[in-house]
């Protein structure tokens, strides 16, 4: 007996994403679910975000990692609330990890919360939490080949932070082909070049990323 | 890696159906992926057979479409179907002015052959 069943294997995890964005929605919280490879920058960009940010908005961090919790006392230490996911070996965190943590948090006290998934540029483009956008993070040691080789991250992203930017002079990376690969997969793709160690281009990172949080907000008076 | 968390999804899907339709035993699937998705068909291949061990898809067969990877060209006015991964312009008319169109569909399970 043949059974058609055309049934997204995502699914499960796409209904606990949904169920979670409801109640970011209800409760005003903007999600960012921020991927990239191991040592690209994440928890940087998290740092210099809290920095640039925190005048206006009330921030929380999810840090996600295989195991240890050296990221989620970086962030601690700004003073800002942090739960650490360990995801125990699994390669990205899903709906239901977030979900499982989100009673550790006051929500109605939160205006922006950052999810830093595990640094990996295949499964966490494929696993949404309830985010409202993926934010991805390319940095120029990593070489311009990454669209490519890469696409379904790019493709699921509503912006591109090329970060390390300081270092183009010292390692390949021809930034002409790495955005225009990119823009290839994703027209509607937001690009940003910054170093989050001199700091130079994050300024429009913050621009861009305040315009998005103030159209949600003014969506949800 | 993601193989495992697909493949656990994917058996818990079956059992699901299984439930409803009452079926004992599955002696095949058909799954389907885009070739730019970054699932590997051998690492599907493998978390399968661990995984499915003494459940009702056990030794089911399975059975693949992997979809290809397509651009739109906005000169052709066409979505064109590319022989390999991604292209930096269209093999048609070499114009750069493309968007990739397909290629990046995430696993489905299209259908099952049950007893």
């Amino acid at each position: 007996m043949l059974v058609r069943t055309v049934t997204n294997i995502l699914d499960a995890n796409n209904r606990i994403a949904r169920d979670n964005r409801a109640l970011f929605d209800e409760k005003k919280v903007f999600v960012i679910n921020l991927m990239s490879s191991p040592g690209a920058g994440k928890t940087s960009l998290v740092e210099r975000t809290i920095d640039g940010l925190r005048d206006r908005y009330r921030i929380a961090v999810i840090e996600g990692d295989i195991q240890d919790s050296f990221d989620a006392e970086r962030i601690a230490k700004l003073g800002i609330p942090v739960i650490q996911i360990n995801t125990g070996g699994a390669c990205h965190i899903d709906g239901n990890m977030v979900q499982e943590i989100l009673p550790n948090f006051d929500l109605g006290a939160i205006d922006l919360l950052i999810t830093e998934n595990v640094g990996n540029l295949v499964c966490p483009a494929e696993f949404n939490v309830g985010e409202n956008i993926k934010v991805m993070i390319l940095s120029t040691p990593e070489g311009d080949d990454k669209p490519r080789k890469y696409p379904l991250m790019f493709e699921k992203s509503a912006a591109l932070i090329i970060n390390k930017m300081d270092l183009m002079a010292h390692v390949s990376f021809n930034i002409d082909k790495a955005i225009k690969d990119s823009l290839i997969i994703n027209r509607n793709l937001s690009i940003f070049q910054v170093s989050c160690k001199t700091q130079a281009g994050l300024e429009q990172w913050f621009e861009w990323l305040r315009d998005r949080m103030n159209d949600f907000f003014a969506r949800r008076p | 890696m993601h193989e495992l968390s697909l493949i656990q999804s994917l058996l818990t899907i079956v059992e699901q159906y299984a439930g409803r339709e009452k079926f004992s035993r599955v002696r095949s699937l058909k799954l389907s992926f885009g070739r730019l998705s970054c699932l590997d068909r051998k690492s599907l291949e493998f978390a399968f057979s661990v995984q499915s061990a003494a459940t009702i898809v056990e030794g089911a067969a399975l059975d693949f479409e992997i979809l290809p990877a397509r651009i739109y060209c906005f000169s052709c006015e066409e979505d064109i179907v590319l022989p390999g991964a991604l292209a930096e312009y269209c093999p048609r008319c070499q114009g750069q002015d493309i968007v990739l169109s397909g290629g990046t569909e995430e696993l489905k399970l299209l259908e099952m052959d049950v007893d």
